[in-house]
Order: structure tokens, then C-alpha cells, then sequence
């Protein structure tokens, strides 16, 4: 089982991969059981090579972590901890932080996604408007009437 | 500096872009650079345009390109490194944003949803304020939806899809044949896992800035981009960004996307309709609020300008179920009131010999019934709908029915004989999985007709059904007799296969409804328990010892004991709001506790779950639930101290001490009282608020007038010492009795004769003493003395309501005006009386129920009163009819 599968990043790089690895990601892992595995390259379109092996060596690491894979705590409260390793892993720029989202979601790796989310989550956590605005370079398309009434109206949650 | 931008919309783009973005760099370099730009730059650039911008501010030699990224960055570095110092601090000023990006635009709704749903609500109200696209991506209908769910708030989702079709229908017709799509169940339950479409992906890697707008168009699972109802088209993101470019310097408030204020529903793309759960989300915080808070409106049944609806006497049961509330009264009648109107609905129903103690009802067509239970011994099986009886069984107990409860399969009540009793619903074979299952040896007992069938082979009984030797139990006959508590079981509750049961002895018991097994007895009240509720998780229970407690429903263990009462805990009701996945969550809970206190104990901390040992180390333990590990009293339960649950937890108590404590929990998640509210405000206030003035004039020549009569009667049972004497007579082996009056509800003690049959009646009744056997010959004096004024004679009861005048002048006062009328609370307000005279417990409480925006309280005044906290508030009473309880 534990043979060795290559996966092809949208810029055209081939990247061999442990199949235990590479089955981290639920995407990779059915097509495998439907495909079988024909020794051919598979094509992973929608990550570059950067993503992909950042997102490999993430998979690399959590390969023995048992698989959680069920929507059961969706509702529940959430905590937006995040262990050390994912931490220091997670500390990259914003730009690759959101293309390890978006190929954790597009791979379906529910664990990295919900790594990648709860680090977004902490950037705008305990942060003021100006702040997050800071934080993301986003352009205040409000004008302070319009931010101050919103505020106003907000109220509610303040109580 | 965003602040400028925001304030002063610029009237040259360019410059602002200079001002805002990259201040300090130096002019000459700057110029050249922002002039090609102008040509297309607007006020609010995206940041897909502004990377744009940066990489084509100039033109780069063709050789350049051709090298490789490495070979790019080498070079770049060279050029910088030929820069001066404060250069090169402008250019790295300059590329700063390009490290910074926005995840709403770089990111598709459904993965900066998942982000969402990580932050509380109040910090998603301040992220909402960094720009429109934030703003409209925080207000998503789905994500408040898993925030509401998260708080343990509960909503009728049956209201809510009903109500969605209805708005959907009735706004555009033409828009049916699309609802199949929509109104498919699964696909309104919007997801966390969201598959983003694969066009995001297809379209980020052919061009950037425009895929990043295409990717705000809404998705097939149609739950997000929510629209208010007041658009009517579907807005893109592409519409959203020129919208704001176009109209930022000069439009107003009414640009807002969603609208400033929220609104009940949001519309589709496809013309449907759909709740808005930012909407019901925000009513049910500030209704929350208002419980918090204390702020309330007052009513009472009946409707203050119809005083002939009401009760003749005293209430002891109640309960409501969405427009329907259902009463008992010691007058003999059940009555069904319309909450919408605080009408009497129907005439009253007649058919109990003596005080109605308890009842239990399911308006459902299903369903469509009402069981009462009596002083009379019986049981009455009412259809809801007609008021007609269907039913009687009659000697049901040997004793007053103190209680009773009752599901689709099976009734069960419980009585001052002591004893348990099941009956069955429907017609009942003994192949019927409903049937009871002989356990011997146990604390039950059957009747003969009962066959075992451990005894008995199936096929025989099958033969024997099929040939007709053997017959289908009716309705409503005895499965089983379970006897096992040492005094009157004065409260139950059946839930699922369990009844759980609360005596005069001062225990809980669990029984098995199958085959009348005691499953487990729980302990800890030191006088006889009035009251019990429970769930799956916990027992709470209320006592004459005047204390609630509540008990882990898996251990027995204690985990909570609320002081506040002081006098008998007559009725409770909790909800702990817990949130799904709820299990899980507390077990982590408890053992998180149990940790904290063995660590404690290994540091050599002077705890010991013992409460003495603890008071002797100079510690009060806080019982109401705290988790410091001094506090605690048993270790190895399944839930936290104080039961756990949601911060919205809530519990209402209801006292003989006329009092009503509404609980919450502090910040260390220990119970404490949040309001207490009196019978006899909520009476007056809501008297007062509805009556005209004509009205209120003659309640007034009423009172006075009544008062004259009534005063002796007050002085003569206002001394407390005679209940006192009594008491020192009584047996002094009777458990359930200590220095606080015991009112006979919970006082058949083992050893005590058993009191008149309906002794309960007239101590909880109008007298105001509680009369146990010791005592009884003071019970009718007193009762003779104070209720004369109250109700001159028992009233036939029939007869007593029709042609009933209403309350418009002093001539036209009915008796039933006059009870009520003495009930009112003597010191607030009515003048001329002594307000130094200790007033009659005229509003001990008998039963309280709340829903999510409502208290209904039943006490000895003739009147129910409510406390609705929704206040009446709009917004609030437009939510309401969305929420359920916790």
C-alpha cells in the first residue's frame, strides 16, 4: 500500500507522493478507488506546484492522524486553537494562506481547511475595523455616516 | 489613512491613491508611474486592479521577462540594493499592500463562511464594518443561522418552512415552478462543508481580477449571497464594486447592501422567500436581553374587561402550547383559554367532583385531548377540540391524583395513595410492544387481566388473538400498580421509557415504564419534594426544604442546590439551552472539573467533597453550580456542576413563598437569581394596564368595600404563631415536616395518617394554612374565616358563569369579579390600608410555565398572570412566533 503515486500541479511539475500521503486528501483518495491505480500521473488542476507541496508536506506530517472526516461537530461551537506544528506551518504570506484553503477545499482535506480558516479567523479576531482593514489591505468603501450608523445599529450585540 | 479615503472622497482619484497608499515616496519616481493610471482608476480600486496597476507601472525590457522567477528576483534585488535608504523604505511601503490581501475577494463565500463561522457574533458585527463586500459577506442569512443554533437557542422550524412557502407564493406566483429546487429540505440546510464550484478555480487561473468577481455570484446551493426582500435582482459582485465606485462620493445611507436595518426575510435570486436568520438571530438577543434585563409586560387570564371568565377559585394546574392555554381549578373546572384574545375559549369543562390538581394537553389533530386528574380520585379524558368527555376512570386512585402525564402510548399518574399508576392510550394486544412485561419481585404489581408473557408461549397468544380467546386491553385500563415511595408522590414526569417520580418522602425515583422497575432513587432534599422536571442529562427538583436541586440523570450525582426560596419550591421548570453535540461537550465538562478537584486535593488544598468538612476549613460552598473545586460536592458526574448547557440558561422556580426567581447563570457558570417577580405585581399591573377608567374606579368601590369585610379574617390568620403550635404537635416521626409550615401536598409522611382526601385542597387552597393531619382542626377554622370573603359559598359552577355581567360598573360586579377581586395584593394598589398589616399569602404559586418570551403563573388567585418579555416590542413579537424555548 504503500507505493508511491505522482501527482501533476497545474503548472505541468510532476510531484511523487507516498499514496498514504496523497490519500490524506478525500479527492485523491476516491478517484484512486475509482480509477484504480494506474501508475499515470495524476493531474491536479486547480494547485500550482508552491500549493501543492506546501499542502504535501502538511499531509506528510498528519499522515498517522485519525481520520475525523464527519460533519458531526459542525454545529458545534467552535474553538480556534490550532496546535503548534499547524501554527508555525501556517506562517506564510496571505497569498499563499488562501491558495492553501482554496486547494485544501478543492482536494477535500477537511483538517487543513479548517487550519487555514481558524488562522484567517484569528487574524480578525479582537481586531477593530481599521484594524482588519489594515490587516488585509482593504479599502474603507463606507462613508462615517454610513459607518456610523451601521455601528449604531449594531447595538444590539453590546447589551 | 483609511480614515481619509473614507472621509474626504477625493476629487482626483489618482491623488488620493498617492496620498493613501504611498505616502512618503518620493515625487519624481511617483508621478509617471500613476499617470498611465489614470486613464481607469476609480475611487475604490480592487485589489486585483491595484496589483495591476503595480506590476504595469512600467513597461519592462523584453530580456527581463524572458528570465526565470529566480533570476528576476536576483535582479531586483540588485536594483533595490542601488537604492538610498529612505528609496528603498518608499518601495518596500509600496509593495506592502501586495503582501496583504482581502479573503472576501480572494476567497468564494463558502470558505470565507467557514472562516465566519469561527468568530463570535460580536466581533463579526465589527469585521462587518471594514467595507460593503465584508459587510454583505458577514449579514449571510446561513451564517447567523449556525450561530443561532450554536447559542442552544431552538426555533419551529415547521413555522419557518411554512411561512417561507407562504411569503414565496404570495409574492411571486410565477416563481412555483422554481421552489422545487429550492424547497427541497436538504438543500435549505445550508452546510458547512461547501463545495466551492469548480468555475472559481477554471476562472482564477485564466485572469485574476475578473474571476475574482464572477466567484461572487451566488452558487447553486442557493444559501448564500442571501438578498433583503427589497431586491429584486440578483447583485454580483461585479455590480457591487462599479455600485460603490459610482455612487460612494455622493449617495447616502439607502446605497447600504444589505439594507441598514434588518428585515424578517431575505428574497432569493430565484423569487423565493426565505427567513433571515441575522434577523431572527438579533430579536432573539434582544429578547434574551429582556429577560435579562427584567423589562416586561403584564397580562393576566381573563382579559381584565372580562372577569367573568375567570376561575372561582384558586388555580392549581396549567399549561400552554402555542395559542392554547389549559387550566384546573380548584372551582372543579378545566377551562381552555385563547392567549390571543386572554379569552375564556368554550364554556368551562364540568366534570370533576372536586379540585382539578392536574392536566396535561396536545392540541395536535393527532392528538386533540386533555387529561385532568383530581381530589375526586379520577381521571378525565376531555377531547381538546369539543370539550366533550370522553373518558372517565373514575377511582383511579385510592387517593387525590396529584399528578399525571401522559405520550402517545401511554398515561401515568401518581397520587397521595402512594402508588404509581400506567394505563394504556389505545387499545392494546399483548403482542404489542406496549405491552407491560411482568418483572416479579419488583416494586410494581399487575392486575390479573395481565398476562405474562414470559410464561406463555407467542404462538399461544397469537393463536389466542387470532381465534378472539384473547382481547385487546381497552383504552385508558390499568397496566400496573408501582408502589415504592414512603409518602404521596406528589410530582412525575414520563420521558421516553423512563417516569421519574418525586415524593412527600423526600426522594426521586426512576422507574422503567416497561415493567415498573425502580431504576435508581436519588437523595438530597431534607423534606418532601413538590416538584420534578427532567431531560435526558439532569433531574431538577424543588422541595419544601425550600431549595432546588439538580441532579445528573446518569449518576444521581447532586451538582446543584439553588437557595433562594423561602418556603416550599411548589413548581420548576429549567432549560440549560443546550447546544447540539451537546453530550460530547459536557462529559469534557465534568471531567475537566473532576480533574481540577483531585489536583486540588493532591496539592494538599482543604476540600473534601464533604460540605461539613469543608465549612469546618472556614469555606461557604457555593452549591449553585460553581466549579471552583472547593465547591464541589461529588465527583465522577456526567455533566458539569450546575448541569451545564448555554449561557442562556435559564430556570423559573415558583414558591409558596409568593414569589417567582427567575435563575441565571453568573460568569463562573453557577446559578444566581436573576428577577424575582411577585403574583401579585403581575396581577395589578396587568389590572391596571387594560381597564378603563370606569372600570378601575369601581374595582376601587369594590375593594374598599370588601376590605371592611375582610380585615378580621387577615389578623386571625396572619399569626403565624398558630401554625407553629400545631406543628410542635405533630408526629415526630414524620420526615417530610420541619419548623417551615408543611402544606399537606407533600406531608403524607410515612407514619402520618393519611389526611383527609382533600386536605391538600384546603390548605393549598384559599385558607392559606397548610394543613397536615395534626392540624386539621385548625385548618377548618381558619378556612371557614378567610374564605368566606373570598368565595361566600362554594358555587355551582354551571350556573355561576353564564349571564355574568361584565365589570363596567359597581352594580354590575359578578362573584366572580368579587374573587378575584379579593386576591388583589392588598399593599400596592388599592389605598387606605394599613400598610404595616402583613397582607394574606394570597398568591402562593402553584404552577409556572415559560416559553421562550413568557411566564404563566398559576397560584391561589383565581387570575393566571404572565410576564411576556418580548415587551412589546415589534421586531421582537415579529420573531417570536419563530422560537422555542431553551
Amino acid at each position: 500500500m504503500s507505493s508511491q503515486i505522482t501527482l501533476t500541479s497545474s503548472d505541468g511539475v510532476d510531484i511523487s507522493v507516498d499514496r498514504t500521503v496523497a490519500e490524506r486528501s478525500i479527492l485523491i483518495k476516491n478517484m484512486l478507488e475509482d480509477l484504480g491505480d494506474s501508475g499515470e500521473a495524476i493531474p491536479i488542476p486547480n494547485v500550482n506546484e508552491a500549493v501543492l507541496k506546501k499542502v504535501i508536506e502538511w499531509c506528510e506530517h498528519h499522515k498517522n492522524d485519525p481520520v475525523t472526516a464527519t460533519d458531526d461537530d459542525d454545529n458545534r461551537r467552535k474553538t480556534t486553537d490550532i496546535d503548534e506544528w499547524d501554527q508555525k506551518f501556517m506562517q506564510v504570506d496571505q497569498e499563499m494562506l488562501f491558495e492553501i484553503i482554496l486547494a485544501a477545499n478543492y482536494l477535500d482535506i477537511k483538517a487543513l481547511l479548517d487550519v487555514g480558516c481558524k488562522t484567517v479567523a484569528n487574524m480578525i479576531k479582537g481586531k477593530s475595523p481599521e484594524e482588519i482593514r489594515k490587516t488585509f489591505n482593504i479599502q474603507n468603501d463606507f462613508t462615517p455616516e454610513e459607518e456610523d450608523q451601521i455601528r449604531r445599529e449594531n447595538e444590539w450585540a453590546e447589551e | 489613512m483609511e480614515d481619509d479615503a473614507g472621509s474626504d472622497p477625493p476629487s482626483h482619484p489618482a491623488l488620493k491613491l498617492q496620498a493613501t497608499s504611498f505616502p512618503g515616496y518620493s515625487a519624481p519616481t511617483l508621478s509617471p508611474a500613476f499617470r498611465l493610471d489614470e486613464g481607469y482608476s476609480d475611487d475604490t480600486p480592487s485589489q486585483a486592479e491595484k496589483e495591476t496597476m503595480a506590476d504595469n507601472a512600467m513597461s519592462l525590457p523584453e530580456w527581463v521577462l524572458a528570465q526565470t522567477e529566480a533570476d528576476r528576483a536576483a535582479f531586483a534585488y540588485t536594483i533595490l540594493r542601488s537604492l538610498s535608504t529612505a528609496t528603498l523604505a518608499g518601495v518596500v511601503e509600496r509593495l506592502t499592500p501586495l503582501l496583504h490581501m482581502d479573503p472576501v475577494l480572494k476567497l468564494p463565500p463558502e470558505l470565507t463562511f467557514q472562516i465566519f463561522s469561527y468568530l463570535e457574533p460580536r466581533q463579526l458585527l465589527t469585521a462587518s464594518l471594514a467595507s460593503r463586500a465584508w459587510r454583505s459577506r458577514i449579514l449571510d442569512s446561513g451564517l447567523w443561522r449556525v450561530l443561532y443554533i450554536q447559542e442552544g437557542w431552538r426555533v419551529d422550524l415547521r413555522a419557518i418552512r411554512s411561512f417561507e412557502q407562504e411569503q414565496s407564493e404570495a409574492v411571486s406566483p410565477q416563481t412555483r415552478r422554481a421552489r422545487p429546487q429550492c424547497s427541497d429540505p436538504d438543500l435549505s440546510e445550508p452546510k458547512q462543508k461547501k463545495r466551492v464550484p469548480m468555475s472559481w478555480y477554471d476562472g482564477r487561473t485564466l485572469d485574476d481580477s475578473k474571476s475574482v468577481n464572477d466567484t461572487t455570484q451566488p452558487d447553486n446551493e442557493g444559501d448564500h449571497m442571501m438578498l433583503d426582500a427589497s431586491v429584486r435582482t440578483p447583485q454580483t459582485g461585479t455590480e457591487k464594486q462599479i455600485r460603490g465606485s459610482q455612487t460612494l462620493a455622493h449617495d447616502s445611507i439607502s446605497s447600504l447592501q444589505p439594507p441598514l436595518k434588518s428585515s424578517l426575510v431575505v428574497r432569493m435570486p430565484n423569487g423565493s422567500t426565505r427567513i433571515n436568520w441575522m434577523h431572527l438571530y438579533k430579536q432573539r438577543r434582544r429578547l434574551e436581553a429582556n429577560w435579562h434585563h427584567g423589562r416586561f409586560t403584564n397580562f393576566q387570564l381573563p382579559h381584565p374587561s372580562h372577569p367573568e371568565d375567570a376561575h372561582l377559585e384558586c388555580v392549581y394546574a396549567i399549561q400552554f402550547a402555542g395559542k392554547w392555554l389549559v387550566s384546573g381549578s380548584r372551582d372543579r373546572t378545566v377551562r381552555v383559554w385563547d392567549l390571543e384574545t386572554k379569552r375564556l375559549w368554550n364554556r368551562p369543562l364540568v366534570g370533576h367532583a372536586k379540585s382539578v390538581l392536574c392536566l396535561q394537553f396536545d392540541p395536535s389533530p393527532a392528538e386533540d385531548v386533555i387529561i385532568s386528574g383530581s381530589s375526586d380520585r379520577s381521571v378525565i379524558v376531555w377531547r381538546f377540540s369539543t370539550g366533550q368527555k370522553i373518558h372517565q376512570i373514575t377511582g383511579a386512585h385510592a387517593d387525590s391524583v396529584l399528578n399525571l402525564k401522559f405520550d402517545h402510548r401511554f398515561l401515568v399518574t401518581c397520587s397521595k395513595d402512594r402508588t404509581v399508576k400506567v394505563w394504556n392510550r389505545h387499545d392494546l394486544l399483548p403482542n404489542h410492544e406496549d405491552y407491560p412485561r411482568i418483572f416479579k419481585g419488583g416494586a410494581a404489581s399487575y392486575p390479573s387481566y395481565i398476562i405474562d408473557l414470559k410464561e406463555t408461549a407467542p404462538n399461544f397468544i397469537e393463536a389466542n388473538i387470532a381465534n378472539g380467546h384473547i382481547k385487546a386491553l381497552k383504552a385508558y385500563s390499568l397496566l400496573m400498580t408501582v408502589e415504592g415511595h414512603g409518602a404521596a408522590v406528589n410530582a412525575m414526569q414520563l420521558h421516553g421509557d423512563e417516569i421519574v417520580t418525586a415524593s412527600g418522602d423526600r426522594l426521586i425515583k426512576v422507574w422503567n415504564i416497561r415493567n415498573g422497575t425502580c431504576v435508581k432513587t436519588l437523595m438530597g432534599h431534607t423534606k418532601g419534594i413538590a416538584c420534578v422536571q427532567s431531560d435526558s442529562r439532569r433531574i431538577i427538583s424543588g422541595s419544601n426544604d425550600n431549595t432546588v436541586r439538580i441532579y445528573d440523570h446518569i449518576s444521581g450525582a447532586e451538582v446543584a442546590c439553588l437557595r433562594g426560596h423561602n418556603n416550599l419550591v411548589r413548581t420548576v421548570q429549567a432549560g440549560f439551552g443546550d447546544p447540539p453535540g451537546a453530550d460530547e461537550a459536557l462529559r469534557l465538562e465534568a471531567l475537566e472539573v473532576d480533574t481540577a478537584f483531585w489536583r486540588a486535593q493532591q496539592e494538599g488544598a482543604p476540600i473534601e467533597p464533604r460540605p461539613s468538612a469543608t465549612r469546618r476549613a472556614g469555606h461557604t460552598p457555593n452549591t449553585a453550580g460553581s466549579r471552583n473545586p472547593r465547591d464541589i460536592r461529588a465527583t465522577g458526574a456526567k455533566i458539569p456542576p450546575g448541569g451545564g448547557g448555554s449561557i442562556w440558561g435559564r430556570i423559573v422556580s415558583g414558591s409558596y413563598d409568593e414569589s417567582i426567581l427567575i435563575w441565571h447563570k453568573d460568569r463562573d457558570g453557577a446559578w444566581s437569581i436573576g428577577h424575582r417577580l411577585r403574583q401579585s405585581d403581575a396581577a395589578a399591573n396587568a389590572a391596571r394596564g387594560t381597564l378603563s377608567d370606569a372600570a378601575r374606579a369601581a374595582i376601587q368601590t369594590q375593594v374598599r368595600h370588601l376590605q371592611a369585610t375582610q380585615t378580621p379574617g387577615i389578623a386571625n390568620i396572619a399569626a403565624p404563631n398558630i401554625m407553629t403550635g400545631q406543628q410542635s404537635n405533630r408526629p415526630t416521626n414524620t420526615p417530610g415536616q420541619g419548623s417551615t409550615p408543611t402544606p399537606p401536598v407533600i406531608n403524607n409522611a410515612p407514619g402520618a395518617t393519611p389526611a383527609a382526601q382533600d386536605s391538600n385542597v384546603a390548605a393549598a387552597g384559599p385558607s392559606h394554612i397548610p394543613a397536615g393531619p395534626a392540624s386539621r382542626t385548625n385548618v377548618t377554622n381558619t378556612t371557614a374565616v378567610n374564605a368566606a370573603p373570598q368565595t361566600p359559598r362554594p358555587l355551582p359552577i354551571p350556573s355561576a358563569l353564564p349571564g355574568a355581567p361584565p365589570l363596567v360598573t359597581p352594580q354590575g360586579v359578578p362573584p366572580a369579579g368579587l374573587a378575584h377581586l379579593l386576591q388583589m395584593p392588598a399593599p400596592h394598589p388599592i389605598p387606605n390600608i394599613p400598610r404595616n398589616r402583613a397582607p394574606a399569602p394570597t398568591s402562593r404559586v402553584f404552577k409556572v410555565q415559560f416559553d421562550s418570551r413568557k411566564i404563566v403563573c398559576a397560584s391561589v388567585d383565581p387570575r393566571i398572570v404572565g410576564w411576556d418579555f418580548a415587551c412589546g416590542d415589534d421586531d421582537i413579537l415579529e420573531a417570536c412566533r419563530f422560537f422555542q424555548g431553551l
